[in-house]
């Protein structure tokens, strides 16, 4: 008597498997064919200029695997030959300058793991909860390892005018992206990147180039990075002046609001990966983040937030990355509502939804980092849910 | 007739329909089996009155009929909700019907290139062989016309190594910078010479962009609303156009300039994006002649409504990050917790129920 998996001799326990050239490219294990990015067909009109989003409830640690960093496209994946594309920098400068990638890749170069958010991400949330998923409500983040020359670098090689005060960086796509960036913030810790997390940057991430913008809203990552002007004024681009601009309650609209702020979320259990046995032993584990550096500090409800308990970070600590937290404790088998509520290293504590609104209204999209709450009922399944 | 260019042709009608495996209806029916199908016949597809009767009196897509359909669709179908103008050149026409056909297991004759995307053809890996033993030495002679301009780009910089710390990269030409620095600011600066009226911007319009954004700016579909939505803005749901929200009408010129028509960016001219930037204008009565004509001259002197509403970034005077207090660990609110939302309630989650009826408000 006993499990068949044990007194039973298995099929991958007899026969040999596939040989060493079998993937040139590796790719997950066949029984993980659900860890994919989902998009929401509703958001957008159309896939090609739309967003899907990371399956956080699937990843642990801090790195999200490449080929699962959420998309988001204005006009498609733009097909560009490293070969052909060409960086300039125009404007303001002492030389105007064209790089190849060959001459990218002979400046100095950093590596550096930043998270990327978007400014829309839980921005479907501002009215109440919408939708079932850590992956749908908290998705459009990624963190990963870039490799890239400090834009610094490439400033300097074109010598910056004393009359300069902001920068335009440019796309090659066919939506030429545009976005107006602070000069002082491209001298401080902008990247031009070629690598993700060791390799080539996936097509959909910006393939050749993209500009790295830590902490910043993730429009501003230029992809497909091909012209870097030099002004004395902002350019107030479309997506700096129709979108990514927050509408208040008043009909006003905050313009260049930049920083995402602090933020976190659960991502296990949550409503695509809810509890699966009746009671006992229970991992909590989320990610936290803040444009402002690191995160100091992250604490956990099961009641919602009657009482809270400090959660365990583990792993790396990096300013403007992702932060891992655990909480471990014994399911009764009641009924949750859990949240998680993230503190930065400037002091900024994740403010609840209600504040949130308090300050803006429902209109806002952007820029939601309100606590989430997941309802747990004692069967185990989870709800996004807002309570009293 | 070339299958390849005409994808390059179909990139004009991606915007509304989808061809190709998984291809699904969007603004317009997918068109996938299209050649030998009754007009107005996709089941699920909501056609124009117009074209179901089409369809219903016997039009069928073939090679002619399609031909002169793309050539003026409100000719062979009247009151066809394709918007779309047509497309003017013939070759254009064979092109992407060349195109099409590799989509069609139906299609009757004349596909004379043969395309590589038809995975699901049972001819399908011979043609990718055939096309494989070709397409290897074009690629090298691309390759090699490609290192052309690449090595004149090295002599340059080979006798101009002053510049910078690292002497890395070389000068841009000013033809060069004049190709990319397109950019418009709200103060003009970037305007380049030209005019058009309102009622040029019309014609061009309803050729170029109605499809999608509507013949009076109201939009198809999702696609962004251009007009009206003026006093909106503190509603439940804003209605955020050129006329009630953009700060500068440089935006608008500057965002057709590069990256309008949906599909076919930079195609433009100068003088065309004037009279579609006086169109918008005219659409959101901010003027209100059909001969008004805009220029790089009174370009500056026109300010959108909505210019004063916009304020900088004053987050951290939010009375949650402002009041910097120490967060409460212990008995913080009193009573239980009560459910006051349901994201269940909407029910607006992929894969959950009927995605037609999945409207919870959008993030574009």
């Amino acid at each position: 008597a006993g499990d068949p998996l044990i007194t039973e001799i298995q099929d991958w326990n007899r026969y040999p498997g596939d040989g060493v050239d079998a993937f040139p490219y590796g790719k997950p294990s066949q029984f993980e064919s659900e860890v994919v990015r989902r998009n929401v067909p509703w958001l957008t009109s159309d896939s090609i200029s739309s967003i899907n989003f990371t399956p956080l409830h699937e990843l642990d640690g801090i790195i999200t695997p490449n080929g699962l960093c959420f998309e988001r496209h204005h006009a498609g994946i733009a097909v560009v030959d490293p070969q052909q594309h060409r960086l300039m920098i125009n404007g303001l400068v002492d030389t105007p300058l064209v790089f190849t990638m060959a001459d990218l890749m002979r400046f100095p170069r950093e590596n550096r793991v930043y998270f990327l958010e978007c400014a829309a991400n839980s921005g479907m949330e501002w009215r109440g909860s919408q939708l079932n998923g850590c992956q749908f409500t908290h998705g459009m983040v990624h963190c990963v390892m870039y490799t890239g020359v400090p834009l610094k670098y490439l400033l300097e090689e074109a010598g910056v005018k004393t009359s300069a005060k902001w920068i335009m960086p440019e796309g090659a796509d066919a939506s030429a992206m545009t976005r107006s960036i602070p000069l002082e913030k491209a001298l401080e810790d902008c990247l031009v990147a070629f690598k993700m997390n060791g390799e080539a940057l996936r097509p959909e991430q910006g393939y050749p180039l993209r500009l790295v913008v830590p902490g910043w809203e993730g429009n501003m990552w230029i992809k497909w990075l091909r012209r870097i002007e030099v002004g004395d004024e902002p350019w107030h681009q479309r997506e700096e002046t129709s979108k990514y601009t927050d509408l208040l309650a008043n009909g006003k609209a905050r313009r260049f609001t930049w920083v995402m702020d602090v933020k976190s979320v659960i991502t296990n259990p949550s409503p695509q990966a809810p509890i699966k046995y009746k009671r006992g032993r229970t991992v909590l584990t989320g990610l936290a983040w803040s444009g402002n550096g690191t995160i100091k500090r992250v604490d956990v409800t099961l009641d919602g937030g009657r009482n809270w308990v400090t959660a365990r970070l583990d792993g790396p600590s990096l300013s403007k990355s992702l932060h891992r937290f655990y909480y471990e404790f014994d399911w009764d088998g009641s009924e949750l509502f859990l949240q998680s509520r993230a503190i930065d290293e400037a002091g900024f504590v994740q403010p609840t939804k209600d504040e949130l609104r308090a300050a803006r209204g429902d209109n806002s999209i952007y820029h939601n980092n309100g606590i989430q709450t997941w309802h747990v009922n004692p069967d185990g399944v989870i709800e996004n849910v807002e309570i009293s | 007739q070339d299958a390849a260019l005409g994808e390059k042709v179909f990139a004009r009608c991606k915007a509304c329909h989808a061809v190709g495996e998984g291809a699904e209806n969007r603004v317009g029916p997918h068109l996938n089996e299209l050649f030998g199908r009754t007009a107005g016949s996709i089941e699920g597809f909501k056609y124009s009155p117009a074209m179901t009767k089409a369809g219903e009196g016997g039009l069928v897509w073939e090679d002619e009929t399609l031909a002169e359909f793309l050539a003026k669709p409100k000719d062979l179908v009247k009151g066809t909700k394709m918007a779309f103008a047509g497309l003017k050149k013939e070759d254009e026409i064979a092109n992407l019907t060349a195109y099409l056909k590799t989509f069609s297991a139906n299609a009757a004759s004349g596909a004379a290139t043969p395309a590589a995307p038809a995975s699901d053809a049972p001819e399908a890996p011979a043609e990718k062989k055939s096309e494989a033993a070709p397409d290897a030495p074009e690629t090298k002679a691309a390759a090699a016309t490609e290192a052309a301009p690449a090595e004149a780009a090295a002599e340059v910089s080979e006798e101009v190594p002053s510049h910078g710390v690292f002497h890395l990269g070389r000068p841009a030409t000013e033809d060069e910078v004049a190709a990319w620095d397109i950019d418009i600011r709200p103060d003009g600066a970037g305007l380049p010479e030209g005019r058009g009226t309102v009622a040029q911007g019309e014609t061009l319009f309803a050729d170029q962009c109605a499809s999608c954004h509507g013949d009076f700016g109201e939009a198809v579909g999702r696609w962004p609303v251009l007009a009206g939505g003026q006093g909106t803005l503190m509603n439940e749901r804003p209605e955020k156009t050129v006329g009630s929200f953009w700060p500068y009408l440089s935006t608008v010129y500057d965002y057709i300039r590069r990256a309008m028509p949906f599909g076919n960016a930079r195609s433009l001219s100068d003088d065309d994006v004037y009279a579609l930037t006086a169109y918008v204008l005219y659409l959101n009565d901010i003027v209100t002649e059909e001969d008004f004509e805009l220029s790089k001259e009174n370009f500056t002197s026109i300010r959108l409504p909505n210019e004063d509403n916009f304020i900088d970034d004053d987050r951290l005077s939010e009375p949650h990050y402002a009041a910097n207090i120490e967060p409460c660990m212990k008995d913080c609110k009193p009573g239980k917790a009560e459910i006051t939302k349901h994201a269940a309630v909407l029910d607006v989650t992929p894969d959950s129920v009927d995605d037609e009826e999945n409207t919870g408000g959008g993030i574009d």
